[in-house]
């Protein structure tokens, strides 16, 4: 016997009531890492706000609407046992009907729209109760790492932003390659990066705490391995953090020796000063460990303080760093590390990559242990 | 084979034409003769539907095996790039060679039969546009068999990633050039359904009296003409800067990246509607009859229509919200885009009008067309949400918005556009699909689409940018790309059941009379096929829903029809040029993607624009020949019976052409 398909809203019923569930289960990650539903700064938490009252509104709608259309599904089918030769009225439309509906929907479009003009003031422009004591940061993006820099004191760092807790961060936004995008989710949604011209934007983080941000905006090759951290830090380690950033940390007899105490290397000395050997030869070209000076690659002054590495793909642990050094094409397809820069037309080689220096084993070690005394 | 035209339909000819040597068009119209030359425009609207859904089954395997790939975190399937070719491959395929082909082929061979036409006003350019969009769909897709492959940049393709210093392989050519075939097919056959509706229609059918998606499709056409100059013109400036050394989109020459997005979107957002409007004219014909009811609200739909036809070119920096733009531009851009809520709020009411009141019947199209009405509004309140800056500044470029826009082509487009197949299969084969197998393809669907895309807005809020390959698992994304991957393969395995009924439908699925469904339009007046000439007569319209009418209407609605004359049905004759002159083009473009580039088996470039030369040397011929071979044409003598009830032709009538 033919089995026959009466009850469609069964069906809709039961998944809308499963896609519910699934919702329910997979929102107990609403604190994730990136999650803009657990907001931490004044600028997200309007964003977040502005979404919440989006999704009133139209939940109402749907309710009204969808509840309207469920209803005449279920009154108006055909049943069993019907007259199938039953012709309905032929109506042809209500114009007062039809219009008071058009103008019920423009209102609710203004209670969204009023939210909506104050959201985008506040996240071009710092409150003006706020710029007392705001720090200004540059970001540069490449592929696919972060630059950035501290203009007031004059030093670099790459992939984590540190800033204090409480105060405004004004961030300008520069690319040198292709266009990328600055996303922290719990601070303050996301602005572009885009060559040639300058855009801002401006976080805050009412509490410390450490935030998870990700290129948005697809950029090549490894654009999901472009990440980054934010670190809010209470006053006093804040202002700790800045002394330390701006001291230097290796001789600056062109040896490249830690300026670290030998005693708290934590490798033998002969490996980090071949490190500092093998840094000198094969990195130190893109890489500046001088926190003043940004060359092509990212800064790594201070690395050994840093709580990611590979533009946060990975934590920084001597395994992770290790292979990241070793074979930084598997990690990352397509970074310069390995490739090395390329001319416009996209094939000559205008300064070498690791894949032409050929390390040993033995030496990435080296490189791994000496960059852990940078800090 | 020659004389069968003749001899099948015809008393005694008139003495036709004759015509030698090269001007000698060819009369064969069966086999592959037969095709490649056709100017039907019921056979071309078939091989677009055919080409359709070719690439709509290539997108959806490419969409696979990302959802494969993403299964579970930082996994391994494939590489970094192949994923990343994937998706440029997926969506500019699912846009440009399945959406809107497939809404072609509706107006190709469903408008011309709603207006009692006997075809297109042009019919070679009818065939031009069918070939360049075959020929643009392969150029594009050759991309993956040379060097470098497919192009990875994204189906909007936003500069500097496209210049050759960041995309240095020939895939970026291939996209280039591949897009503007691609647009030269729909601006022909926007010109040609335009200048078709406005100027053939039956008599007595009033603009007013159009059927919905006739009206769609008119509007469609408006937006594709106005919107494919500006690609055109992207698309040929960032030609110049990878092949010509030009700066256009380069900062170091004083380009603009950000010009590309404004000409990219003042394109691509009309598309969005260009994708839509023809699913809602599908839409509002199917409603009706299977609620036995008129359209509720005719001329405010059709008027919301154009009212979200206009609008849309007045929303595109939506897309740019994160750029960087002023307060003033940000907030006009964001209440011009919540303006366009209404005229489709609009629509939706007024289907629900349609069926309130009526008698519904759960037919497989009309499951399809309300599943379209659920998801389109579940697409349209996300559109909503990142309608507001500050809400898109957290949503742009995430999961949320990949659901968004999947609610609404998969949800809207592709449901809507299924509904049509469903609907208008018997019209076009003369057999019926099973009901209860396309109730099981809805099911599936309908399940396998929801449980794909839901949670991609969960995804998209908690952070999950798109067009990543791989994520941590320390994101808590795990299980919602888990599900939505299981969702996928089910709307994958809907999609091939309902290929698999339609194949075997179209042989052995049982016979339909003309009007199966009790429709209301005039496409059911005709024979299921119809014959080549559409209409043995000449249909006087005197009522909007002229089909129900006749059946239900009163004496004074009724369709006249009136007999042709002595000379019989005027028809087009078939023509070599337009596949000859789309051919040129192709080698133009692929001599463009060579341009200066090494091909398999030279290390080195071996070609300037000699390919090119060439290939526009082939495309001037063609258009030449095209216009000296003249109109032509021949006239058919349809069997009386087909007419019987039809007043004859005035005396100087020549026929209806």
């Amino acid at each position: 016997m033919r089995l026959r398909i009466r009850t469609p809203f069964l069906a809709a019923a039961g998944l809308a009531a499963g896609l519910l569930l699934l919702t329910v289960g997979c929102s107990l990650n609403i604190e994730g890492q990136q999650s803009a539903l657990d907001p931490k700064g004044p600028v997200a938490k309007n964003q977040y706000d502005i979404f919440m009252l989006t999704l009133y509104v139209t939940t109402f709608i749907f309710i009204t609407v969808g509840g309207a259309l469920a209803w005449v599904l279920w009154k108006f089918r055909q049943r069993k046992g019907d007259d199938p030769n039953f012709i309905p009225p032929q109506s042809h439309g209500h114009p007062m009907l039809e219009m008071g509906l058009v103008i019920a929907s423009a209102g609710l479009l203004v209670i969204i729209a009023i939210p909506t003009f104050g959201g985008i003031i506040l996240k071009k422009v710092v409150p003006e109760e706020l710029l007392d004591g705001a720090i200004e940061v540059n970001v540069v993006g490449f592929q696919w790492w972060w630059a950035f820099e501290y203009p007031e004191q004059g030093f670099y760092t790459a992939n984590e932003l540190v800033f204090p807790a409480g105060r405004a961060v004004k961030i300008n936004l520069r690319a040198d390659d292709v266009i990328h995008s600055f996303w922290l989710p719990k601070l303050a949604g996301k602005v572009d990066l885009i060559p040639g011209q300058e855009n801002f934007i401006w976080i805050m983080a009412d509490e410390p705490g450490y935030f998870w941000g990700q290129c948005a905006e697809f950029c090549g090759d490894s654009h999901a391995y472009m990440l980054f951290r934010a670190i809010a830090l209470p006053e006093d380690e804040w202002e700790e953090w800045l002394e330390t950033q701006q001291r230097d940390t290796v001789a600056d007899d062109g040896s490249f020796e830690p300026l670290l105490a030998r005693e708290d290397w934590g490798y033998p000395e002969d490996k980090i000063l071949k490190g500092a050997e093998v840094f000198r030869q094969a990195c130190a070209g893109c890489h500046s460990v001088n926190p003043r000076i940004q060359t092509n690659g990212p800064n790594l002054a201070h690395f050994g303080s840093r709580t990611s590495v590979a533009a946060g793909w990975y934590e920084n642990e001597y395994d992770l760093l290790y292979r990241w050094i070793r074979e930084p094409e598997k990690v990352k397809p397509g970074n310069f590390m390995y490739r090395g820069f390329l001319d416009r037309d996209g094939r000559t080689v205008i300064m070498p990559g690791l894949k032409d220096y050929d390390l040993s084993d033995e030496e990435v070690h080296a490189v791994t242990a000496y960059l852990y005394t940078l800090r | 084979m020659a004389s069968t035209v003749e001899t099948e339909h015809h008393a005694p000819a008139p003495a036709e034409p004759v015509r030698d040597g090269i001007w000698r068009r060819p009369l064969k119209n069966t086999g592959l003769v037969g095709f490649l030359t056709t100017v039907d425009h019921k056979k071309i609207g078939i091989g677009y539907a055919l080409g359709a859904l070719f690439f709509l089954l290539l997108g959806g395997v490419e969409a696979l095996i990302i959802r494969a790939q993403l299964m579970y975190p930082e996994q391994e399937l494939i590489s970094a790039r192949t994923y990343n070719q994937l998706f440029t491959m997926h969506g500019t395929t699912m846009i440009f060679l399945a959406v809107m082909p497939l809404s072609a082929a509706f107006f190709n061979y469903i408008m011309p039969l709603q207006i009692g036409a006997r075809d297109v006003a042009f019919p070679r350019m009818n065939a031009l546009g069918l070939w360049c969009f075959l020929l643009g769909g392969v150029l594009l897709n050759l991309s993956w068999f040379f060097p470098g492959g497919a192009p990875a940049i994204g189906w909007f393709a936003y500069a500097p990633l496209t210049d050759r210093q960041y995309s240095p392989d020939m895939g970026t050519d291939f996209w280039i050039m591949g897009l503007q075939i691609l647009g030269i097919a729909s601006l022909v056959g926007a010109f040609n359904f335009i200048t078709t509706i406005v100027n053939m229609r039956a008599p007595g059918l009033s603009m007013m009296r159009l059927p919905l998606f006739t009206w769609m499709t008119l509007i469609t056409s408006f937006l594709i003409i106005l919107a494919f100059p500006a690609i055109t013109i992207a698309l040929v400036e960032l030609m110049f800067d990878r092949h010509f050394g030009t700066y256009f989109f380069n900062v170091e020459g004083g380009g603009k990246p950000i010009l590309w997005q404004h000409l990219f979107w003042i394109f691509g957002h009309p598309e969005v509607y260009i994708l839509i409007l023809p699913a809602m004219g599908i839409i509002s014909e199917i409603l009706p009859v299977f609620s036995r009811k008129p359209l509720f609200g005719y001329p405010l739909i059709v008027f919301s229509g154009a009212v979200i036809g206009f609008l849309g070119f007045a929303v595109w920096s939506h897309h740019m919200f994160t750029t960087g733009l002023g307060v003033v531009a940000t907030t006009a851009f964001a209440f011009l885009t919540m303006l366009i809520a209404i005229p489709t709020g609009v629509k939706i009411f007024n289907w629900i009008g349609t069926m309130w009141g009526g008698r519904i019947r759960f037919t497989t199209p009309m499951l399809f067309s309300v599943g379209f009405i659920w998801m389109f509004m579940m697409g349209g309140f996300t559109g909503i949400m990142h309608s507001s800056p500050p809400v898109d500044a957290q949503q742009q470029d995430t999961y949320f918005v990949v659901a968004h826009f999947h609610y609404v082509l998969i949800g809207g487009s592709i449901f809507a556009l299924f509904a049509g197949m469903y609907y208008w299969f018997p019209k076009v084969t003369g057999r019926l699909m099973d009901d209860f197998v396309g109730k099981i393809v809805f099911y599936l669907m309908f399940v396998g689409f929801n449980l794909a895309f839901f949670p991609m807005h969960i995804l998209g809020m908690t952070g999950m940018p798109r067009r990543t390959h791989t994520y941590k698992s320390e994101m808590g994304w795990d299980q919602s790309n888990f599900w939505s991957t299981i969702g996928a393969f089910i709307l994958g395995v809907g999609i091939l059941i309902f290929v698999i009924q339609i194949v075997y439908a179209y042989y052995k699925g049982r016979k339909s009379p003309k009007d199966p469904w009790d429709s209301r339009t005039l496409e059911w007046d005709t024979d299921s096929p119809p014959k080549e000439y559409n209409f043995a007569y000449t249909p006087v319209i005197h009522a909007r829903d002229q089909v129900w009418e006749d059946k239900y209407g009163v004496e004074a609605k009724r369709m006249e029809k009136i007999a042709p004359g002595k000379h019989g049905i005027h028809m087009p004759d078939q023509s070599w040029w337009p596949l000859i002159t789309s051919i040129g083009l192709f080698i133009a473009c692929l001599g463009m993607v060579f341009h200066k580039q090494p091909i398999p088996l030279t290390a080195e470039a071996v070609f300037g624009l000699e390919i090119v030369i060439f290939g526009l040397v082939a495309t001037f011929v063609g258009m030449v020949a095209w216009a000296l071979e003249g109109p032509g044409g021949f006239h058919l003598h349809p069997d009386p019976a087909e007419y019987a009830d039809a007043t004859p032709a005035p005396e100087d009538g020549h026929g209806h052409h």
